[in-house]
């Protein structure tokens, strides 16, 4: 078992390094450049202005060095300084507490998506072949499908400007008023593949063997839902938590732009926009790592959940 | 494997999800940055991005009160190496320089209290005042002016503007090329008087010096500081201090009782940088200030509507949009094609009926309003017998017979083809307009543009769309044979946009277009002395690139409708960044 997680995580850094190499060598012989993007309509490479900028933030060096310096930089833990979004400034400072913010929206999302799907799909998996079943199903896949900039301005309305339950945007935090519309609107969607997912699953689960023993021997009906039933069927949505515990940190631009949430989503997309490869790379990597860590804990989890799963 | 998806979906999704929403709101001044595409414009005339300070300490309002506005992050408050709008808007309240437009638009003193100007136009002597201080008590002398000009120069500072605003200065191009020590063109007489020479005279030195690359600054704070010193100590000598910057979270700006000039009245401007919508924000009275989006418009002027009576009307920015004719590829060779193009457009329908009447059908080259500005030139308006005639005259005459037979313009279009010399060459070149941005959409002015040509000379084009910052790069390769662009005023002069964009030499003429006779009108018209005569040539120049149709004039910008809180009085809505907000009031 330790072995396993060794291997796994000593496998971290040559993933990374590879990871870092395809989005530098991306950035840098992709189109666009930092500089023509903070020169804007007056980019001409041939003028002094761009061959200060570009000197004086490194970007005249060859790609070898830029690289080789990256990434001695970042194993120190130094994630360099943003180029054109907020030039000169730490990418450490500047991303860590906005992947905080979009953690903890991601996070009160995904509550509400579990408290939703998880029963939901148990109890329309107990009603197969009745009205409930289509109709959740139905229902569940309506909201799925509307679109965030539909439901931010929809919810935004009724909760602040009509019943003024709440202030029409900004961010306070986890256990601040203000998370709710967001959370909401994040996490409901995510109800859908929940509730289905939890439903096949369960389904699956009741048709196995050991229920119709379980049935035989007499047990009650909530003692093989509880203890049999509903801790088999939770097992595949491990892997789904997983995914999107390293979706967390990753941010949801559109939500956070409509909201003032001050997360990391729309940096993200900004940086990409305005080349800034520094804060792209660091929210790359960030991501690489969340994601392979995240992947592990679920493995992980499957051993502590079902005891048939063994690491060696 | 795996991680390369991941990243590569990183990348897709976010570039996905900009399509869907990516709105960036424009300010409502503006000053020195490449225009937007028209079609972000109109989906964006909200004020800016920015939301409610509702967690600050300072909650009990103070006498002054506080003014409260949705912003978004600038990439930088350091005044020599802002660009941009949403920069300068904090910039000018902070820090200021040896002069300033007022929000009249006049060039009004600042830190010099009077400058006087040698008979040859080149040397400007200015008498600084004895009362200007730093946010840290330090008083400002020439010599922070020569340090901090040489500064902003400095190859080492990689200001992106510093050879746009200080370049006429005697040495500064030297200086900022790195083959000087120092800027000869700037000298300290005393400690209260500096004397700048340019290397001609020319009438916008004076404006070119209102812009932050030319601020005065605290050498101590700054060489102290490393290079985000104004994050934690940026000491100006504006009329507010800043006193918080929390990136992606707020600005707050504080009045300093210590300036020389007029007092601010406000105690506090917050602004927030979260983003938020802006119009709910303000209906909630979370911010006094907001820009109405094209959507809210018809909400807001209908009079029984009660945010009716904030509504305010705030003036055009000084812009033009555009498409650029690239003269080394054919069709676009033969200025009577370009004629064709310009004369086959009825831009007054598409401004009223396509775009709400929220810009202005352009003929000439400088907006509405600003210097040299000419309501008498004599444009290429829509005449689409003339357009297909003067296409007829080309060798690229076959483009009529693509004509649509069911077109209204289809009778014309033959008979102009029937006396072409140049029919049945079957010369047609493939014509490709390209466009910045993202998402697939073109802006509908630009749909119907293309429609215009379509049916009334038979010219199908092909638009090509171009990420923004790959669209820059190639724009200055001058590999594109047309292309969609707008350009905005960085000071109020019209070398700014003519000489700028068509002098044959400027590296910023995209559309590599040469007209020798407007070259020497231009260069004689930047040592002008006198001013009628200056503005005189400029409008030569600008008629004839207008007959010559180097572009095709879009828009100028139109009025953008504001709202403002009844109890914020003297908020001056101005078409450029200036310095504003020491005037506002809060009832």
């Amino acid at each position: 078992m330790w072995k396993y997680i060794a291997r796994r995580v000593l496998w971290l850094p040559v993933l990374l390094l590879a990871v870092s190499f395809v989005t530098f060598a991306l950035g840098h012989y992709g189109p666009g450049d930092p500089v023509a993007v903070m020169m804007g309509a007056r980019y001409d490479p041939d003028s002094a202005a761009t061959k200060n900028l570009r000197r004086e933030l490194g970007l005249d060096r060859p790609f070898h060095v830029q690289y080789v310096d990256y990434v001695s930089h970042f194993v120190r833990g130094d994630f360099g300084s943003s180029l054109s979004l907020h030039r000169g400034q730490p990418v450490r400072e500047l991303i860590i507490k906005k992947m905080w913010v979009s953690a903890q929206l991601a996070f009160a999302a995904m509550l509400i998506s579990l408290a939703g799907g998880l029963p939901l799909g148990f109890f329309i998996a107990h009603r197969q072949g009745r009205w409930h079943d289509p109709t959740t199903v139905t229902i569940t896949l309506v909201l799925m499908s509307v679109p965030v900039m539909v439901s931010v301005p929809a919810m935004t309305w009724l909760m602040c400007l009509k019943l003024s339950w709440v202030s029409c945007s900004g961010w306070g935090g986890l256990f601040d008023l203000r998370i709710i519309v967001p959370a909401i609107t994040m996490g409901v969607p995510g109800i859908a593949g929940l509730t289905r997912l939890m439903r096949a699953s369960t389904l699956d689960v009741m048709g196995q063997d050991f229920i119709r023993t379980a049935q035989a021997k007499g047990l009650g009906a909530l003692t093989i839902d509880s203890r049999h039933v509903l801790r088999n069927a939770i097992i595949p949505i491990i892997t789904v938590l997983a995914f999107s515990l390293a979706g967390l940190i990753g941010g949801a631009f559109i939500t956070e732009t409509l909201m003032g949430i001050p997360g990391v989503g729309r940096l993200a997309v900004d940086a990409i926009f305005a080349r800034d490869f520094p804060i792209i790379m660091a929210i790359t990597l960030i991501g690489a790592s969340a994601f392979v860590l995240a992947n592990l804990l679920a493995d992980l989890a499957y051993a502590v959940v079902d005891p048939r799963i063994r690491y060696s | 494997m795996r991680k390369a998806m991941f990243v590569l979906a990183v990348i897709l999704a976010a570039v996905a999800f900009a399509c869907g929403g990516g709105t960036e709101p424009t300010v409502e001044e503006t000053a020195a940055e490449p225009t937007p595409p028209i079609s972000e414009t109109l989906a964006a005339v909200e004020e800016a991005p920015e939301q409610p300070s509702t967690d600050d300490a300072v909650t009990e309002a103070p006498p002054g009160g506080i003014f409260r506005r949705l912003w978004s992050d600038p990439p930088t408050l350091d005044p020599h190496l802002v660009t941009d709008t949403t920069s300068a808007f904090i910039v000018v309240e902070v820090f200021s320089g040896l002069v300033k437009f007022d929000t009249d638009l006049n060039l009004v003193p600042d830190i010099a209290e009077s400058w006087e100007i040698d008979p040859s136009g080149t040397t400007y002597t200015f008498r600084l005042r004895d009362d200007a201080t730093f946010h840290n008590g330090k008083s400002v002398t020439a010599q922070d002016f020569k340090w901090s000009i040489e500064r902003a120069a400095a190859p080492v500072t990689a200001s992106p503007v510093a050879d746009t605003y200080l370049n006429d200065i005697v040495g500064a191009m030297d200086y900022i090329e790195g083959n000087a020590d120092s800027i000869q063109g700037v000298r300290v007489v005393d400690d209260r008087t500096l004397q700048i020479t340019v290397d001609a005279p020319k009438a916008y030195v004076l404006a070119k010096l209102t812009y932050p690359t030319a601020y005065v600054l605290d050498r101590e704070v700054v060489e102290s500081g490393g290079d985000n010193w104004w994050i934690e100590n940026g000491v100006g000598t504006g009329p507010f201090k800043l006193k918080e910057y929390s990136i992606g979270e707020r600005i707050v700006l504080e009045r300093f009782d210590g300036f020389y000039g007029e007092h601010a009245k406000v105690d506090f401007v917050h602004m927030n940088l979260a983003g938020g919508q802006s119009m709910a924000m303000y209906e909630n009275d979370e911010i006094d200030i907001t820009g109405v989006g094209i959507f809210d418009l018809d909400r807001i002027q209908d009079v029984n509507e009660p945010l009716n009576s904030d509504l305010v009307v705030a003036p055009p920015d000084f812009s033009v949009f555009y498409v650029g004719f690239n003269p080394n590829f054919p069709p676009f060779d033969q200025p009577k094609f370009r004629q064709a193009l310009n004369h086959a457009v009825d831009k007054e329908l598409i401004a009223t009926e396509v775009l709400s009447g929220l810009v202005v059908p352009a003929y000439g080259i400088l907006p509405p309003g600003y210097p040299g500005f000419n309501a008498d030139l004599d444009g290429l308006t829509f005449d689409a017998a003339l357009a297909q005639r003067l296409v007829s005259e080309t060798p690229y005459a076959d483009f009529l017979t693509n004509v649509a037979s069911d077109s209204p313009y289809y009778e014309t279009a033959q008979a102009a083809l029937k006396e072409s010399p140049f029919a049945g060459s079957g010369n047609t070149p493939r014509i490709e307009v390209t466009v910045p941005g993202t998402g697939g959409t073109i802006g509908l002015d630009l749909e119907v543009v293309i429609e215009f040509w379509r049916r009334v000379l038979g010219v199908e084009v092909d638009i090509v769309q171009v990420e923004s910052a790959t669209y820059l790069e190639e724009l200055d390769l001058q590999k594109y044979q047309a292309f969609y662009a707008g350009w905005q005023a960085d000071y109020p002069d019209p070398q700014d946009f003519l000489d700028i964009l068509f002098h044959t030499e400027s590296s910023l003429n995209h559309m590599a277009y040469s007209n020798p006779e407007v070259d020497g009108i231009l260069e004689e018209a930047r040592v002008e002395h006198n001013a009628f005569s200056r503005v005189s040539l400029y409008q030569e120049a600008e008629d004839k690139l207008v007959k010559d149709a180097a572009w095709l004039p879009l828009w100028y910008s139109g009025e953008q409708f504001v709202l403002i809180k009844p109890n914020v009085k003297n908020y001056k809505l101005t078409p450029m960044i200036v310095p504003k907000m020491a005037a506002v009031v809060i009832e």
